[in-house]
């Protein structure tokens, strides 16, 4: 009797232990925490070229050349598009926004939206020329033109043998004068990973 | 006929050329603008709302790496695949391969199988893959 009780209990406690090994487990991260685990593309890899980026492209020359030859003036920036020419799925946006963040918070450079935000904000103003009351109405024709373009791509060399790899990543970001097509600043951030399967 | 249509062509052409002139002329330009820019306004102005309909995106122009671990990988999932679609054909349920049965080489006359004693339900291990497919290698079964 009282051997059976024991089997009993050893049973629910190994099979409570099964369960809860096989169950799925999730552990928040602190999101400047690197961890590695194929090797590919990752949330430390955007971060550290934001960072770095961004500290680069706002201390730069190119603002206090702009600010002396337009009395003053912040500049205006759009952001183009990023070529992702890599061997990896590597969305820009997760760093570019970074590098945009940052534009607004140190007030040295001056934002503009482009691309589908500012179809969006063309059809939204185009709906308030009917709907909308006049007092309250925006106009066509009143937007901030951009200075500058931001621009990048994003490149990768792979050199794998058997179970090694070595992958290097070079992200670029150039800014250009939209009015004379000059570059006026190119930042670069390259990322090398031994990886070993 | 023809030449009707060469000489409508023709007018429609320079008169077009005349009115871009025309407006480069009458436009006022900036200190050392090129004069012809009109042309090259025209030309982007059609495809500008394509082009920056990209603006803030990632373009995707990504290349296949060769990777000697990954290949791999890779071809022992196709096998895996492969396996499993001829399973489905019916490849391996023919009578001599049934669950429990004894092995023989339908196919091979240098087929080689052996221990099915605990067999699976297409047949034991191996035989059927070196008599039938003729390649090298241990199959296995579960």
């Amino acid at each position: 009797m009282k051997l059976n009780k024991l089997l009993t209990v050893a049973a629910i406690a190994v099979s409570g232990m099964l369960i809860a090994s096989c169950s799925r487990q999730v552990t928040r991260l602190s999101t400047d925490e690197t961890i590695d685990i194929s090797g590919n593309w990752n949330n430390s890899d955007s971060r550290m070229v934001a960072a770095d980026l961004t500290d680069k492209i706002l201390n730069a020359n190119w603002i206090n050349t702009h600010q002396e030859e337009h009395q003053g003036k912040k500049p205006v920036v759009i952001v183009g598009f990023v070529q992702n020419k890599s061997h990896e799925h590597i969305d820009a946006e997760t760093f570019v926004k970074d590098v945009e963040s940052a534009f607004i918070q140190t007030q040295k450079v001056r934002l503009v939206q482009g691309g589908k935000k500012r179809e969006e904000l063309r059809a939204e103003k185009a709906d308030q020329q009917t709907n909308a009351t006049v007092s309250s109405m925006k106009k066509f024709g009143l937007e901030s033109g951009a200075d500058y373009i931001l621009q990048g791509s994003i490149n990768s060399i792979v050199d794998a043998h058997k179970r090694q790899k070595v992958v290097y990543y070079q992200v670029n970001l150039e800014l250009t004068n939209i009015q004379t097509n000059e570059v006026v600043w190119i930042g670069e951030k390259k990322i090398a990973k031994y990886v070993k399967n | 006929m023809q030449r009707k249509l060469i000489i409508i062509a023709s007018l429609l052409i320079s008169s077009f050329y005349s009115g871009v002139v025309h407006a480069q002329q009458t436009t006022k330009l900036a200190p050392d603008q090129n004069p012809r820019y009109l042309e090259s306004e025209y030309k982007y102005v059609r495809n500008a709302d394509t082009l920056n309909s990209l603006h803030g995106t990632t373009i995707q122009n990504t290349y296949k790496a060769y990777d000697w671990y990954e290949a791999k990988l890779v071809r022992r999932q196709q096998n895996r695949e492969w396996r499993h679609q001829e399973r489905l054909n019916g490849y391996y349920d023919s009578p001599s391969w049934g669950l429990y049965g004894g092995y023989s080489y339908p196919y091979s006359s240098f087929g080689y199988g052996w221990g099915n004693g605990y067999g699976n339900r297409w047949g034991g291990w191996g035989g059927r893959r070196w008599g039938g497919r003729a390649s090298i290698g241990i199959g296995y079964g579960w």
